[in-house]
């Protein structure tokens, strides 16, 4: 792991051909799809700088491995999640059966906080960053045995071939 | 006596508001966050220590560490979506949730599930995070002291909400929108969203309005 850092464009706040074009040591913003050169880029931070619009940050070219976990945590955490996981299906199959009324709105409500409760709970259940070794160990397996014939395996592939 | 709200920490103070607790109607709701009156304790009630897992057995079932059910991973798989949107990885992101979607879609249903099975099981995982706080305590685990944070607080909202469904029906809609906080899931019945989210403090603007699947 390396101190390199990497300019990224918010192109929602980016309101183009402007500033960073003519401060860049090294072409790298100046891009067709607008999307920084990470190639070119030398993470000098002109860029950031110079935007009127705050729309280039520096990230981390690479990202330290999530702390260790001791797996009794860990299981604990799996343990609550199965729980909001199954909570999140329940609610959601019973608001798919309903019209649109003030329940079914609820329900899926639930079923969507229990989502996002869960997803923080896998987070720190060893799975934070999208380029740990943990993910990929997941990725692969899942390549090796789909838990399904309907699993999307060439989706998973591809996410190994991009995910550095 | 001073009574606080266990879900957003709104305090009744008895002597400031001139009511005691009690006499406060059965229906009143907290003023910041909709939770009931049940939601509520005496400030003095010190919490309990809870036991800690110390090994597999202590749990509702036993987890092989890398067999994760189909309900985990597409939680899984849509927080690394998440993940990836905030690091600029558009292409990763999008795949990640075609992932999500599908665990989404194979996660068995729930057998017999009703309204009253789901108050049930938003009591289990109540009654767990005591036992979740207290093993990532004695683990110095601080990310997994801080999701039992917000965790336990939504959850508790909902279980009150559930309540408050089974025991008013629909009346107890009429007339407001459900809201989500788009970043803690945070739900609340009112006609708007509430000015600062109570469990995690963003502005209205994050609050999403539900109401209809498309
Ligand atoms: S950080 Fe420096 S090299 Fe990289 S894009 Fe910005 S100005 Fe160019
Ligand atoms: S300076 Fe900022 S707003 Fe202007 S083109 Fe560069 S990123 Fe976009
Ligand atoms: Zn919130």
């Amino acid at each position: 792991m390396s101190n390199k850092k990497i300019a990224v464009r918010n192109l929602r706040l980016c309101t183009k051909d402007c500033l960073c074009l003519y401060v860049c040591p090294t072409g790298a913003t100046d891009t067709e799809n607008s999307i920084i050169d990470p190639e070119k880029c030398i993470g000098c931070g002109e860029c950031a700088l110079a935007c009127p619009s705050a729309a280039i940050s520096l990230v981390p070219a690479d990202y330290p491995e999530q702390q260790p976990k001791t797996n009794i945590v860990i299981s604990a955490l799996n343990d609550q999640a199965q729980r909001k996981s199954s909570t999140e299906k329940a609610a959601s199959q019973i608001a798919a059966l309903m019209a649109d009324c003030g329940l079914g709105y609820l329900l899926e409500a639930m079923a969507r906080s229990e989502r996002l409760v869960t997803e923080d709970i896998m987070r720190e259940a060893g799975y934070m960053l999208p380029q740990s070794s943990n993910v990929r160990q997941l990725l692969e397996e899942l390549v090796a045995n789909p838990p399904t014939p309907s699993f999307p395996i060439e989706t998973a592939k591809k996410l190994l071939k991009l995910l550095p | 006596m001073k009574y606080v709200c266990s879900i957003c920490g709104y305090v009744h103070d008895e002597a400031e508001k001139g009511i005691p607790f009690q006499e406060l109607p059965a229906d009143w709701k907290c003023p910041w966050c909709g939770a009931s009156k049940s939601d509520f304790a005496p400030q003095e009630e010190k919490e309990a220590s809870a036991p800690i897992v110390t090994d597999a057995s202590d749990l509702s079932e036993t987890h092989e560490l890398q067999k994760l059910s189909a309900g985990q991973l597409a939680a899984l798989c849509s927080s690394l979506a998440r993940g990836c949107e905030k690091q600029y990885k558009a292409e990763e992101s999008r795949l990640f949730k075609e992932l999500a979607n599908y665990f989404t879609a194979i996660t068995p249903a729930v057998e017999d599930a009703t309204v009253m099975t789901i108050a049930d099981a938003l009591k289990e995982e109540i009654a767990f995070y005591p036992t979740l706080k207290a093993t990532a305590e004695a683990a110095k685990d601080r990310g997994a002291q801080r999701v039992c944070v917000w965790g336990e607080k939504v959850t508790r909202m909902l279980y009150s909400l559930i309540n408050q469904y089974l025991e008013k029906g629909d009346q107890m809609l009429e007339g407001k929108d459900v809201w989500l906080c788009t970043v803690c899931g945070f739900v609340y019945i009112g006609k708007d969203a509430p000015e600062l989210c109570p469990v995690c403090k963003v502005p209205a603007w994050k609050f999403e309005k539900i109401s209809g699947r498309n």
